[in-house]
C-alpha cells in the first residue's frame, strides 16, 4: 500500500511534547510512522504527570522532548526520533530545517511560537497542522500555503490588558487586584516597570471636576519639588520592608489619599481603608483547616490575609537580602512566598473594595494564567490530528477539514464537529503575497524600540526584525544583528523623518516574512494606547468562521478567558480559534534550557513590554458567521 | 424530591499533597468532589487491545481507586504493535498481565490488578466488586448479560469497540444515574458586598457558580439493541439515524458468527462475510441494505490507532463523568466515524 510506504519513510516535525504531543507522539508510533522530530523547551513539572503520560514523577525537572522520546522508545524501539530541548524560534530551525519535513504538526500552547511556526511552515510550504485544548474543549485544523486561511489569516482576540487607573484607582473585579499584587510584587521584589505603577494614579482623568486640574496634577507629580518622586521599592527599603509600615502605607495610606478623589466615589462604593492595629485586635475566628478540603481553597479572612502578608514579606526579604545587593526576584506562582504575597495582597486590596475574598487556589488559577487540562481531551485532538495527517500524506487534500470538539453535542447531535478548511485571506498580513498594514501611532512620542518591541514583535509577530524607512535612501532603522542600531533605540521616529505616510520595511529573515508598514500619525490616540492598526483592528474584524455552537471555542470561553496577568511571558491568551493553554513559565523552566537560552530569554524579555491597548470587546457575535459544518 | 448524590467513597476523605499536586490541573476543572468521588472508585476492564489500552491509561491517569485488567489472550506480535503498554519481549504472555507494569507506572496511586480468565466464565457477583465496568471486544450476548446484571445494582456500564476508521461508545448507568452541573450563579442586586461594588439587579456573576442537581435514566443494552424499525415512528427518524448504529449490528453479528472481528489477513472472505451479513442484519430489521453501502467494508478492518485515541479519550471521560457523577452524560451511544471526522451522541431504546 502507498500509503504505509510514505508512512516509513516520511518525516515529520512535532513541536512540542507536553498535553497534546506526548499522545500525538504516541498515535504516530503505533500509526507507523517512523521519522520523528519532537522539538520543546520545557521540563517536567510535577503537575504535568495527571496527562502527559509518557512522564513519571521521577521525571521531574527533565527535558519533556528527551523524556518523551525516551519512553516512546520503550515501546516502539524501531522508531527513529530526534528530540530538541530548545525553543522552535531558535534562528537554527531556518526553513532549511523545516524543509527536511513532509509535514509539520503543533501542539503548542502559545500564540508567538505557533505565529512563528505558521510563516516558517509557509516560507518553506510545508503543511502544517495546527492544535489546541482547554479543559473540556479542543480544536484541529490543516494549514496549507495558498490553499487553506493560515494561522494569521483571522485576526484573533488580544489578550486582555487593563487600564492602568482601574487597577491604580478603581478596581472592581478580583482580577483588578490580582493585577495589582503582580505589580506589586515587581515593584517591592523584582523588576521595576514605569508602565505598572501601583501607587494611585492622581492623573486619573475620572477624578478631576474640570480637565485642567487633572494635567496639573499629572505635572505635579512628575516634577521634583512639592511632590518628591520616591520609587515603591526605594521606600520599602528605606524602611527595612517592614511588614507593617508596607501594609499601613497600601491598604491605610494610599486608600485615604483615593477617598479625597472624591469625584471617583460619587458612583462607587467608596473604599474602606484598613489599620494593622484595629485588626490584630479582632478575634481570630478562622477555623482550622480540618483536611476535607485542599488548604488552598480555603478563603481566609482579613486576619489571615494579613498574618499571610506579614509571613510572606519577611521571606521575600530575606531572599532579597541572601541573593546581594541589587537583587530582584522573578515572579513565580510555583514559588510559595512569591504566591502566597500575591494572595495576600490581592486579597487585602479586594477587602478594601468591597469584593468577596478568594482563595489561594483561585488566585493561583488568575495570577498564573492557569488553564485546567485533562488526558482524555488531548487524547481525542491528538488522533485527529494524525487522522489529517494520514489525508495529507494520501494526497486527499480535499478531504482535510478543521475539526471542533465540544463538550455537550450540538443541537445536530455533534460532539466532534467537521468543518470545510476556509480559502486563504486574500488581505492577511502574513500570507498575502505583499503584505501591508497600516498603523496608526505618534511619531513624536513613538521610540524605536516600541516600534520593534511592541509593533513588530509583540503585534506582528516578528522574531528578529529588519526594518529599513522608505525613504529613497534605504535608511536603516532597526537591525537584527545585535548592536548594530541600539543606538537608535531610545530615539522618537519623528528624529529620523518619520511622519505622516511615511513607509517602513519590516523583514523577518529567518521567517522569510516582509510586510510593508504605512505610517499615520495621530496625536489623538486613547490613554494608555500606543498605537492602533487601521483597518485590521480585531475589534473590527468578522468573527471567525465558527461551528453553529460557537460558545466555546470560537468566541473564547468566558470560563477560561482568564485576562493575562503576565509580565514575562510570551502573548498566552484565549485564542479564538485555537486555544492557548499558556501558563506563566516557573522560573525553573528558563534556567534549564540549554545554550540557546539567551535567545529564548530574549524572546521572553521582549515580551515583558506588554503593547498598552485599549481593553477589548471579547464578544464577537454568535451567530453572524455562514457555518459550512459537514455531516 | 431529594436527589441522593451516592456520599463520597473511599476510606479517608483527605486529599493528600501528592494527590493535590499531581491532579491540580484536573482538579480545577471538575473540582475536589468529583476527584473524591474518582478516587474512591474501583472499575473492572475487559480488553486490553488498543482501545482498551487508551481507557486505561485515562483511566489511571484520572486517579480512580482500582482498575482490574481482564484480558484471557495472548500477546501477538500484532496485539503488540496496536498498544503502548506492552513491551516488545512480551509475545506470548497474557495480554492483561504484560500491559499490568507500564499500566501501574502511569500512576503509583491507583490499584492496577490482573485477572487472565475469559470474561464468560466469570460468576456474577464477580462483577459486584466494581462500580462501573468496561467491555471491550465482547459478544454481544456477553454485554447483554453483563449489562443486565450490573445495572440493577447500580454499576455503571459502558461498551466500546474500534473497527478501522470507525468505533462507538455504548452507556447505561441505570434508571436513575444522579449528578450535578455547575452553572453560572445569578446575582441578584443587594447592598452586600459582592463580587463587584457595582452590583446590579439579576447580573450573572461570572465568578460564582452553583451546582445544579439532576436525575436521568438510561435503558438497557438490549433494549438499545433491539430497536424496532417497522413502525412509522422508526422510519421517520431513519433520515436522522446515524448509519454507524447499523453498522455496529453487522460488526456485532460478525463477531458472533466468526468467533473474532474482520482481520486484514482475510480481507476478500471476509469482506464477502461481512456484506452478507449486512443483508441479513438489515432484512430481519426490516429496512434496506442501502443503508450500509459497500463502501463501509474496507474500512472496518484492524483497530485503527488514532480512533482507539478518540474513542477511548470519549469512553474515558464518560467513565470519569459517571464516577465522579459531575456533569450531563452523553446518552446513550457514541459513534466516530474517522473518514469524516465527525463524532455523534445519540439514543436508541425506550424514550
Amino acid at each position: 500500500m502507498a500509503l504505509a510506504d510514505s508512512l516509513f519513510s516520511c518525516r515529520v516535525l512535532v513541536v512540542g511534547a507536553g498535553g497534546i504531543g506526548c499522545e500525538l507522539l504516541k498515535n504516530l508510533v503505533l500509526t507507523g510512522f517512523k521519522n520523528i522530530e519532537v522539538i520543546d523547551l520545557d521540563t517536567i513539572d510535577v503537575s504535568n504527570l495527571n496527562r502527559q503520560f509518557l512522564f513519571q514523577k521521577k521525571h521531574v525537572g527533565k527535558s519533556k522532548a528527551q523524556v518523551a522520546k525516551e519512553s516512546v522508545l520503550r515501546f516502539c524501539p524501531s522508531a527513529n526520533i530526534t528530540a530538541y530541548h530548545d525553543s522552535i524560534m531558535n534562528p537554527d530551525y531556518n526553513m532549511e530545517f523545516f524543509r527536511n519535513f513532509q509535514l509539520v504538526m503543533n501542539a503548542l500552547d502559545n500564540r508567538a511560537a505557533r505565529n512563528h511556526v505558521n510563516r516558517m511552515c509557509l516560507a518553506a510550504d510545508i503543511p502544517l497542522i495546527e492544535s489546541g485544548t482547554a479543559g473540556y474543549l479542543g480544536q484541529v485544523t490543516v494549514i496549507k500555503k495558498g490553499q487553506t486561511e493560515c494561522y494569521e489569516c483571522q485576526p484573533k482576540p488580544t489578550q486582555k490588558t487593563f487600564p492602568g487607573c482601574t487597577i491604580r484607582n478603581t478596581p472592581s473585579e478580583p482580577i483588578h487586584c490580582i493585577v495589582w499584587a503582580k505589580y506589586l510584587f515587581n515593584q517591592l521584589f523584582g523588576e521595576e516597570d514605569a508602565d505598572r505603577e501601583v501607587s494611585p494614579d492622581t492623573a486619573d482623568p475620572e477624578a478631576a471636576w474640570n480637565p485642567a486640574d487633572a494635567a496639573a496634577r499629572a505635572t505635579a507629580s512628575d516634577q521634583d519639588g512639592d511632590i518628591k518622586r520616591v520609587s515603591t521599592k526605594e521606600w520599602a527599603r528605606s524602611t527595612g520592608y517592614d511588614p507593617v509600615k508596607l501594609f499601613n502605607k497600601l491598604f491605610k495610606d494610599d486608600i485615604m489619599y483615593l477617598l479625597t478623589m472624591d469625584k471617583l466615589w460619587k458612583k462607587r462604593k467608596a473604599p474602606l481603608p484598613l489599620d494593622w492595629t484595629e485588626i490584630q485586635q479582632i478575634e481570630s475566628s478562622q477555623e482550622e483547616s480540618c483536611g476535607m478540603g485542599l488548604k488552598d481553597q480555603q478563603v481566609l479572612g482579613v486576619q489571615g490575609y494579613t498574618q499571610l502578608f506579614r509571613r510572606s514579606v519577611e521571606t521575600l526579604r530575606s531572599q532579597l537580602i541572601e541573593k546581594g545587593e541589587g537583587a530582584e526576584l522573578v515572579w513565580d506562582k510555583d514559588d510559595p512566598s512569591a504566591m502566597d504575597f500575591v494572595s495576600a495582597a490581592a486579597n487585602l486590596r479586594m477587602n478594601v473594595f468591597s469584593m468577596n475574598m478568594k482563595s489561594r487556589f483561585d488566585v493561583k488559577s488568575m495570577a498564573g494564567n492557569i488553564i485546567p487540562a485533562i488526558a482524555t481531551t488531548n487524547a481525542v485532538i491528538a488522533g485527529l490530528i494524525v487522522l489529517e495527517a494520514l489525508k495529507i500524506l494520501n494526497s486527499d487534500f480535499d478531504q482535510c477539514r478543521t475539526i471542533f470538539l465540544n463538550k455537550q453535542p450540538n443541537p445536530r447531535k455533534k460532539l466532534l464537529v467537521p468543518c470545510a478548511l476556509d480559502r486563504p485571506n486574500s488581505n492577511c498580513y502574513v500570507c498575502a503575497s505583499k503584505p501591508e498594514v497600516t498603523v496608526k501611532l505618534n511619531v513624536h512620542k513613538t521610540i524605536v524600540q516600541a516600534l520593534q518591541d511592541k509593533i513588530l514583535k509583540e503585534k506582528f509577530g516578528m522574531v528578529a526584525p529588519d526594518v529599513q524607512i522608505e525613504d529613497g535612501k534605504g535608511t536603516i532603522l532597526i537591525s537584527s544583528e545585535e548592536g548594530e542600531t541600539e543606538a537608535n533605540n531610545n530615539k522618537f521616529l519623528s528624529g529620523f523623518g518619520i511622519r505622516n505616510g511615511s513607509r517602513l520595511q519590516a523583514d523577518d529573515f529567518l521567517q522569510d516574512y516582509t510586510l510593508l508598514v504605512n505610517v499615520i500619525h495621530s496625536e489623538e490616540l486613547e490613554k494608555d494606547v500606543e498605537f492602533e492598526v487601521v483597518g485590521d483592528a480585531p475589534d473590527k474584524a468578522p468573527a471567525p468562521s465558527a461551528p453553529e455552537e460557537g460558545k466555546n471555542i470560537a468566541n473564547g470561553n468566558k470560563d477560561s478567558a482568564q485576562p493575562s496577568t503576565s509580565s514575562k511571558a510570551a502573548a498566552e491568551d484565549d485564542d479564538v480559534l485555537i486555544i492557548d493553554s499558556d501558563e506563566e513559565p516557573s522560573s525553573s523552566t528558563m534556567e534549564a534550557s540549554p545554550e540557546s537560552s539567551n535567545r529564548k530569554r530574549k524572546h521572553h524579555d521582549a515580551d515583558d513590554a506588554a503593547s498598552k491597548r485599549k481593553r477589548l470587546d471579547q464578544q464577537p457575535s454568535d451567530d453572524d458567521e455562514d457555518i459550512i459544518a459537514l455531516d | 424530591l431529594a436527589l441522593a448524590l451516592s456520599r463520597p467513597r473511599g476510606e479517608d476523605n483527605i486529599i493528600s499533597e501528592e494527590e493535590a499536586a499531581q491532579y491540580d490541573r484536573q482538579i480545577r476543572l471538575w473540582g475536589l468532589d468529583a476527584q473524591k468521588r474518582l478516587r474512591g472508585s474501583r472499575v473492572l476492564l475487559v480488553g486490553l487491545r488498543g482501545l482498551g489500552a487508551e481507557v486505561a491509561k485515562n483511566l489511571i491517569l484520572a486517579g480512580v481507586k482500582g482498575l482490574t485488567l481482564l484480558d484471557h489472550e495472548q500477546v501477538t506480535e500484532e496485539s503488540r504493535r496496536a498498544q503502548f503498554l506492552i513491551p516488545v519481549d512480551a509475545d506470548g504472555q497474557n495480554q492483561a498481565q504484560a500491559s499490568l507494569e507500564r499500566a501501574q507506572l502511569l500512576n503509583p496511586m491507583v490499584e492496577v490488578k490482573v485477572d487472565t480468565d475469559a470474561v464468560e466464565s466469570k460468576p456474577d457477583d464477580f462483577f459486584f466488586q466494581f462500580d462501573a465496568v468496561c467491555l471491550t471486544r465482547c459478544s454481544k450476548d456477553l454485554m447483554v448479560r453483563v449489562d443486565q446484571l450490573c445495572a440493577s445494582r447500580n454499576i455503571k456500564v459502558f461498551c466500546g469497540d474500534v473497527y478501522g476508521y470507525h468505533g462507538y461508545m455504548f452507556s447505561d448507568l441505570g434508571q436513575e444515574h444522579h449528578y450535578v452541573e455547575e452553572k453560572p450563579k445569578v446575582v441578584k442586586g443587594s447592598n452586600e458586598a459582592n463580587d463587584g461594588p457595582e452590583a446590579k439587579k439579576g447580573k450573572v456573576d461570572p465568578n460564582e457558580t452553583t451546582m445544579v442537581k439532576k436525575t436521568i435514566s438510561f435503558c438497557s443494552l438490549k433494549e438499545a439493541l433491539e430497536v424496532d424499525w417497522t413502525n412509522e415512528k422508526a422510519k421517520s427518524s431513519l433520515k436522522r439515524t446515524p448509519a454507524d448504529y447499523f453498522l455496529l449490528q453487522v460488526l456485532l453479528k460478525f463477531r458472533t458468527d466468526k468467533g473474532r472481528d474482520p482481520q486484514p489477513d482475510s480481507f476478500a472472505e471476509d469482506s464477502q462475510l461481512f456484506l452478507q451479513i449486512r443483508d441479513d442484519v438489515l432484512e430481519t430489521m426490516g429496512l434496506s441494505s442501502e443503508l450500509l453501502p459497500n463502501t463501509f467494508v474496507s474500512y472496518c478492518f484492524s483497530e485503527m490507532a488514532p480512533v482507539c485515541a478518540v474513542v477511548g479519550g470519549v469512553l474515558g471521560q464518560e467513565l470519569v463523568k459517571a464516577l465522579s457523577q459531575r456533569d450531563a452524560p452523553h446518552r446513550n451511544f457514541f459513534f466516530f466515524d474517522g473518514l469524516k471526522g465527525s463524532g455523534v451522541v445519540d439514543y436508541f431504546g425506550s424514550k
